[in-house]
C-alpha cells in the first residue's frame, strides 16, 4: 500500500522532479496541492504525509491542528532521536508533517529524497544569483570607468585605479563603491534636467 | 596584516540570530539593529525575516535561531513540545501591547455596524445577530493555532455566545494571503497583526470592526523569546540585547518618530509594504487611530507574570494545552528578574511586583514602581472580567 503524499511547492520544476522520483519508487502516490485552501486540500487528498517548501507562509495553515487532522500532526521528526536529520531538512528548506501516524522509518527515505532535491535546487539558485551579481558588477565597473574617462579625462587604467583607491580609502567593497558612484552620477544627471 | 583585517570590517560581539515576521511590531528589533543599539551593547545581531510562525518555531527548536519576536502562546507551545520537539525558552521582556485587528469582509462589516447601531448592542453581539440566519458557519482566519489572535478572537466571540467550531469556523490563513482570501470568499474575516488589517481596508476588501484593545485594553502582543541555553551561556549579551530593545522601544513609542519608523519598516528587506499602511498602527502615526501598538509607555516591556498566566489559562480554556502546572511554567518562562537586571543601569522605573490585577483598571491609573510611579493605560476586558493570575505577589 503506497503512502499518499501531499506536495506543496510552488517551484514547478522541483515539485515535478520530486513527484517523478517518489512515484517511480513505488512507495508513494504524490498529490499536488491546488488552490490556497490547504485544509481543504488535506481533506480531499487524505495524505499520510505532507511535504512543504519552508519558504511558503502557508506552512502556518498546516499547523491548525483541528482543521488538518483529528490527531495532532507530527512536525518533521518530532519524537525520534534523530535531530540531525530534521536539521538537515531545515537547512535544505523543506519540512514534513506526518498526519496518519505512519512509521517514521518509512517516511525517512521519502524525506531524504526531498532533502536531496531541495539541496540541489538551492545550490543551482545560489550559483545563478552569484553569476548574476558578478555580471552586474562587471557592467557597473564598465559604466563607472566610462563616466570617469568622459568627465575627468582619465585613461581606462587610471579610472580603474581611481575606483580601487576609493574603495580602499572607504574600507568598502569595490562593487558597493562602484554601484553608489554610478547611482550618484545618474541621480545628479536626473536632477539637473529641467 | 592589521590593515587587511580592518578592510574586512570584522564583526564583533556575541552573535544573536533573531527571527521576525513582516509585522509592525517587529519595529523595536529592527530599530535596535538599524541604529546600532545591539552593536553598542556588544551584540552582533542577525535579523532573519521568516515567512511563517512555523519556521520561527522550528528554527528555535533546532537551534537555527537564538531568539525571536514571537507570540507568547507559541513560545509556550515550543517550550511544551506541542508542535514539534521541545526547546526551553525564556522571555526576558515583552515587545508590544495591542496591534491586532478583527477585520470582516466589507458587506458583513457594514451589516454588523448597522445592526450594532440600530439595536444599541456591542459589535460581537451584532455579529451574532447577523450570523443567526446563516446556513453555513462564517469562516474566520487566524495566523496560527497557538497565537494571541486565536485567543483574543475566541474570547471576543465568546462574550456574545459565539463558539469556534460551532458558530464560526476558524482556519489558519497567513496574513499576507488574507486580502485575497477575503476577496475570494475563502474567509469572511480574520484576526491578524498590523499592518494586515489596514492593508485589507486599503484594498477595499475588509473593514476593521475591532482591535486588540476592544477585547482587552493593552493586551500583551509580541514578546522577545530566547533559547534558555543561549541565555545561560551569554548572560551579558542577553542583558545587552534587552537594553538595546528598551532604547529602541522608547524611540518607536515617541509620536514624533512615527513617520521615520514607518519608512524604515516599509523597506523591502523588512515589511516590504506601503509605509502609510504601517504608519496607522504606530504610536502617533494616525490622527484617529483604530488600532495601535505600544512599545514602551505603561511598562509595555515588562514581562508580567499575570500576562503569562492569562495566556495559559486561555490556552487551557480552548483545549490547546493539557494538564500543566501553569504557575511553574509562567515563572520559568516569563523572567522579570532578567528584565530588572538588564535595564537597571538605564535608570528606568520598575514595577514593585511581578503580577498585576488584569482588567481591574477601566481608566488611567498609576502603578507603584521604583524610583517613580509609572503612568498606566486602562487594562479592562470587554466583558468586565478581572483576572487575578498569581496569588503570591512578591514585592520588590
Amino acid at each position: 500500500m503506497p503512502l499518499t503524499i501531499l506536495l506543496i511547492d510552488t517551484e514547478e520544476n522541483r515539485a515535478r522532479a520530486l513527484e517523478d522520483k517518489l512515484s517511480q519508487s513505488g512507495f508513494a502516490r504524490v498529490v499536488r496541492a491546488e488552490g490556497p485552501d490547504l485544509a481543504q486540500a488535506v481533506e480531499r487528498a487524505k495524505p499520510d504525509l505532507v511535504i512543504i517548501d519552508m519558504a511558503l507562509p502557508d506552512r502556518d495553515a498546516l499547523e491548525d491542528i483541528r482543521a488538518v487532522s483529528a490527531a495532532s500532526p507530527v512536525v518533521m521528526f518530532a519524537g525520534t532521536d534523530d535531530p540531525a536529520f530534521a536539521q538537515e531538512a531545515i537547512a535544505a528548506g523543506v519540512c514534513s508533517y506526518n498526519l496518519s501516524g505512519v512509521a517514521l522509518q518509512d517516511v525517512r527515505p521519502i524525506m531524504a529524497s526531498a532533502i536531496a532535491l531541495f539541496k540541489r535546487y538551492h545550490h543551482v539558485e545560489t550559483e545563478l544569483a552569484a553569476a548574476k551579481a558578478l555580471l552586474n558588477e562587471r557592467r557597473l565597473i564598465e559604466r563607472a570607468k566610462a563616466i570617469l574617462m568622459k568627465n575627468r579625462k582619465m585613461t581606462e587604467p587610471e579610472a580603474y585605479r581611481w575606483l580601487q583607491k576609493k574603495a580602499m580609502n572607504e574600507s568598502r567593497k569595490l562593487a558597493q563603491v562602484v554601484a553608489d558612484f554610478v547611482a550618484d552620477v545618474e541621480n545628479q544627471k536626473r536632477e539637473s534636467k529641467p | 596584516m592589521s590593515e587587511v583585517v580592518a578592510l574586512k570590517n570584522p564583526r564583533s560581539g556575541t552573535r544573536l540570530r533573531i527571527g521576525f515576521l513582516r509585522l509592525t511590531d517587529s519595529a523595536p528589533a529592527i530599530v535596535a539593529q538599524e541604529f546600532g543599539y545591539f552593536a553598542e551593547e556588544g551584540v552582533d545581531a542577525d535579523l532573519v525575516e521568516e515567512p511563517s510562525w512555523a519556521n520561527i518555531a522550528d528554527k528555535l527548536a533546532y537551534g537555527f535561531l537564538d531568539a525571536a519576536v514571537i507570540i507568547p502562546p507559541l513560545a509556550f507551545a515550543i517550550e511544551l513540545g506541542l508542535r514539534g520537539i521541545s526547546q526551553k525558552l525564556v522571555i526576558p521582556c515583552n515587545i508590544s501591547l495591542g496591534g491586532n485587528t478583527i477585520t470582516l469582509a466589507r458587506d458583513l462589516a457594514l451589516q454588523v455596524r448597522e445592526t450594532a447601531a440600530k439595536n444599541g448592542i456591542s459589535t460581537p453581539h451584532a455579529l451574532a445577530k447577523c450570523l443567526a440566519g446563516r446556513d453555513r458557519p462564517l469562516s474566520l482566519g487566524i495566523v496560527h493555532a497557538y497565537s494571541t489572535h486565536n485567543l483574543l478572537l475566541r474570547y471576543w466571540l465568546a462574550t456574545a455566545g459565539l463558539e469556534a467550531g460551532r458558530d464560526v469556523r476558524l482556519s489558519v490563513v497567513p496574513p499576507a494571503r488574507a486580502v485575497e482570501a477575503l476577496q475570494s470568499g475563502q474567509i469572511g474575516g480574520f484576526c491578524a497583526g498590523a499592518p494586515w488589517g489596514e492593508i485589507a481596508a486599503r484594498a477595499g476588501a475588509g473593514i476593521n470592526v475591532a482591535s486588540s484593545d476592544d477585547v482587552w485594553r493593552g493586551a500583551p502582543e509580541k514578546a522577545f523569546a530566547v533559547r534558555a541555553s543561549w541565555a545561560e551561556e551569554n548572560p551579558a549579551a542577553l542583558k545587552g540585547a534587552v537594553r538595546a530593545l528598551a532604547r529602541a522601544a522608547q524611540f518607536c513609542d515617541a509620536p514624533e518618530n512615527a513617520s521615520y519608523t514607518g519608512a524604515l519598516l516599509s523597506r523591502q528587506k523588512y515589511l516590504g509594504v506601503d509605509s502609510h499602511a504601517i504608519l496607522s498602527s504606530l504610536p502617533g502615526g494616525a490622527i484617529a487611530p483604530d488600532n495601535q501598538s505600544r512599545f514602551w509607555r505603561g511598562a509595555a516591556m515588562f514581562p508580567w507574570r499575570s500576562h503569562a498566566l492569562w495566556f495559559l489559562q486561555q490556552m487551557a480554556r480552548w483545549d490547546l494545552i493539557g494538564n500543566v502546572d501553569t504557575q511553574a511554567l509562567a515563572a520559568r518562562v516569563y523572567r522579570s528578574d532578567l528584565y530588572r537586571a538588564s535595564v537597571a543601569s538605564l535608570g528606568v522605573s520598575l514595577p514593585k511586583t511581578d503580577s498585576k490585577s488584569e482588567g481591574a483598571h477601566a481608566v488611567r491609573w498609576e502603578l507603584d514602581a521604583s524610583p517613580n510611579p509609572i503612568a498606566m493605560d486602562p487594562d479592562s476586558f470587554c466583558d468586565g472580567t478581572v483576572f487575578e493570575g498569581a496569588p503570591d505577589k512578591v514585592t520588590f
